[in-house]
């Protein structure tokens, strides 16, 4: 047993941390300013776009590891661009498919899919239906992927979302939301690849969950960081504010939800292909609800530590709030999650 | 990254499996007299060190087998499995003598304390001295060749039943408090040592207090320098609070398992909130398991037990507080009348974890120190 990075995934970090330190805001007037597609071509150069593609031998080229760590550093970095939802969702839906060449398209950044997600954005939309439908962390995608029955099991579809989608001022800041309220006919939707076996779905689950969790890790870790690193300059009463105890346990409090979100979701990246696709589901379900019960709290806790320049639009800390509100909800908060965990404990589903 | 067994680990941990199922007496936990009890745990400890279990990640030269603290983490993890009776605790006391003693200590404490024919406790607390330990009163003063101790200790764990004591006792009233500590090895039984066991909210008589009145320790019983006792203590403390207790994590799995069936017993199961709450104490114990192990994966590439052993302390003083709420929420009035035997009794024991061993508070001061916050 050795709970750790790997050099080579150390350095990944390292690769990761350095794109989003350039990509990402330091205030929210800096989301119109950042060059988008320049940080989207420093990812495929690198190959950070390309975890989820398969090798020679069929396995992904970077495992669940390598996805959290770039995942996270991501989201630490408030980085503005698909990475999830292209990078990572839609392109291990492509690569479980068969759809290769469409995931390999996706990994070199030369077009961009989104998913589909459904009303409550608990889980990929199934289509053709009724309610509204959001493509999520859609930026520069013409289409997002969601699933249709077919008599060999769920089928990857592709929906274009150039007619009928518009776009939503959702929550997060960072990431970009589109919806459709009308139906969605069988005649927008095309196949890709072939059906998915259930295990392919839990599979695709357990990263999906892991990655969004590894993305909400890095928004509290920077979070917290920042909110300390406020307290050790901002002064009142002519001291600095982070030598009150209240305001040190605050950051005590935040800093320790945050590794403990931390720890499950490692575990869960190392799980996603490693481990039987049902212990890995149920690892990244784990992970998924410790970041979504932490997750609200610690960041509203560093806008408390912020004190009042905290809760203004121009300051930074709301930011990483509505994306750590969104991946909180996004496929699952943690009643969700909690539920389907107690199927498996109490009722051996 | 990898949170499987290797090889060697799996191998260890089968032969450990099949040995404790051949071992554990029957019935051990069923004992309700205290007495019993601990002769009972004395004796485990005996029959562990027999079959080389004991002070495993030692190094050879001082009676250990030079192995991976991982090894002390998967017997601590099966012990709580096959609910084998509780480890002995020689870790912390055994690193504190290692690491300070003279030769001619270590070849005298050492092996006793690893066989288990001596049991130790740690005299560190005192009444006006809890979480700010280091303004501890109770003194030491060098006469010839002897040191004579006054003073009173408290929170002695184990106190009534130990042969020997881990001290801490002021030697020099005359500098900062960190500074004028030293620590001793003594005996309990010597004259002018009184021994009082205090009892808990609970009803159990838990830990101790212990009165030293004029007692006579030779010289050659001090560990360390004078006045290194401050960072010997926290050395101890920070082995202590750290992730090789991996034990509670199996013991918490064992009890939410107890507490899953009281939900179904009770016909609990089909509530959405039941259901979630269960969940919840399951996220909450693989969560303390999963931050553990990450810690145990830096304590084996070389790192000390430092600050982040806090994080742990407090995940766990959480997790178990939450388990004894969640068993009282769904027992009701049955834990307050009697009728469930026992769970008041866990309920009482879960409180204290949040103050033993560094309190919550400490804990996060301790965190804040380690973010490099402001003094």
């Amino acid at each position: 047993m050795l709970a750790l990075l790997s050099d080579e995934q150390q350095m990944l970090k390292e690769v990761a941390v350095q794109i989003a330190g350039s990509a990402g805001p330091a205030n929210p007037s800096d989301l119109h300013t950042r060059d988008r597609a320049a940080a989207w071509q420093s990812l495929a150069q690198s190959g950070l776009l390309a975890l989820r593609t398969r090798d020679d031998e069929g396995r992904p080229v970077g495992s669940g590891v390598e996805v959290a760590v770039v995942a996270e550093a991501l989201g630490a970095g408030l980085v503005p661009v698909p990475y999830l939802g292209s990078a990572i969702l839609a392109t291990e839906l492509l690569a479980l498919a068969g759809a290769h060449d469409e995931a390999e398209a996706l990994a070199q950044g030369v077009s961009r899919t989104g998913v589909l997600l459904d009303r409550d954005l608990s889980a990929l939309a199934r289509v053709p239906g009724d309610g509204p439908t959001y493509g999520w962390d859609v930026d520069g995608a013409a289409a997002a992927l969601a699933l249709t029955d077919s008599p060999d099991g769920p089928q990857v579809v592709r929906v274009s979302l150039e007619t009928g989608f518009v776009p939503v001022a959702g929550a997060d800041l960072t990431r970009t939301l589109v919806r459709s309220d009308g139906p969605i006919g069988a005649a927008h939707l095309t196949p890709v690849g072939r059906p998915l076996s259930p295990e392919d779905l839990q599979r695709w689950e357990a990263l999906t969950l892991t990655a969004i969790s590894a993305d909400a890790v890095g928004v509290m870790r920077a979070a917290v960081a920042r909110a300390v690193a406020y307290a050790k300059e901002r002064v009142q009463y002519g001291v600095l504010i982070g030598s009150f105890q209240a305001v040190q346990h605050m950051c005590a409090e935040a800093y320790v939800s945050a590794e403990s979100a931390a720890s499950a979701t490692n575990y869960a990246a190392w799980a996603v292909d490693e481990l039987d696709p049902t212990e890995a589901l149920m690892a990244a379900r784990t992970a998924k609800a410790q970041c979504a019960a932490v997750a609200r709290d610690v960041t509203e806790t560093v806008m408390q530590v912020f004190g009042g320049i905290g809760q203004t639009y121009e300051h930074i800390a709301h930011v990483h709030t509505r994306r750590a509100l969104t991946d909180r909800q996004v496929f699952g908060d943690e009643g969700t999650q909690l539920l389907r965990i107690a199927d498996v404990r109490l009722t051996g589903e | 990254m990898d949170y499987r067994d290797t090889p060697e680990e799996a191998e260890f941990r089968a032969v450990l499996r099949q040995w404790l199922s051949a071992t554990i007496p029957a019935g051990w936990d069923k004992i309700d007299d205290e007495e019993e009890a601990v002769e009972l745990r004395k004796e485990w400890h005996r029959t562990l060190y027999r079959a080389g279990y004991v002070g495993m990640s030692w190094p050879v030269e001082y009676g250990g087998r030079g192995l991976s603290p991982v090894y002390d983490a998967i017997l601590n993890e099966e012990s709580g499995n096959m609910n084998a009776p509780s480890l002995p605790s020689v870790g912390y006391i055994g690193r504190a003598i290692f690491t300070y003693a003279s030769e001619e200590q270590k070849r005298r404490f050492l092996p006793p304390l690893l066989s288990g024919e001596v049991s130790w406790c740690q005299g560190f607390s005192e009444p006006e001295a809890g979480s700010d330990l280091a303004s501890l009163r109770t003194t030491a003063r060098l006469e010839g060749d002897h040191y004579v101790v006054n003073g009173q200790k408290m929170w002695t764990s184990g106190g009534q039943y130990a042969d020997w004591c881990l001290l801490l006792a002021r030697t020099d009233p005359d500098v900062p408090k960190h500074k004028g500590i030293s620590a001793f090895l003594v005996a309990l039984n010597e004259p002018g040592v009184t021994v009082r066991p205090i009892v808990i909210a609970s009803g159990e008589a838990e830990t101790a207090e212990v009165f030293w009145d004029d007692v006579r320790i030779p010289e050659e019983q001090r560990l360390g320098a004078p006045g290194e006792g401050w960072r010997i203590a926290m050395t101890t403390v920070a082995y202590e609070r750290g992730p090789a207790d991996i034990g509670f994590i199996a013991a918490y799995r064992r009890t939410l398992r107890k507490v899953e069936r009281l939900a179904t017993e009770r016909g609990l199961l089909e509530q959405p909130e039941t259901r979630k709450a269960l969940a919840r104490a399951y996220v909450r114990g693989e969560v303390l398991r999963l931050n553990c192990m990450e810690q145990l994966s830096l304590r084996v590439s070389g790192r000390a037990p430092g600050s982040e052993g806090s994080v742990a302390k407090l995940l766990w003083a959480e997790a178990e507080q939450s388990l004894q709420h969640l068993a009282m929420d769904i027992l009701g009035a049955d834990e307050l009348t009697g009728v469930a035997d026992g769970w008041l009794s866990s309920y009482f024991t879960s409180r204290p974890v949040s103050v033993y061993g560094g309190s919550a508070q400490i804990q996060k001061n301790i965190i804040a120190r380690m973010l490099d916050m402001p003094r």
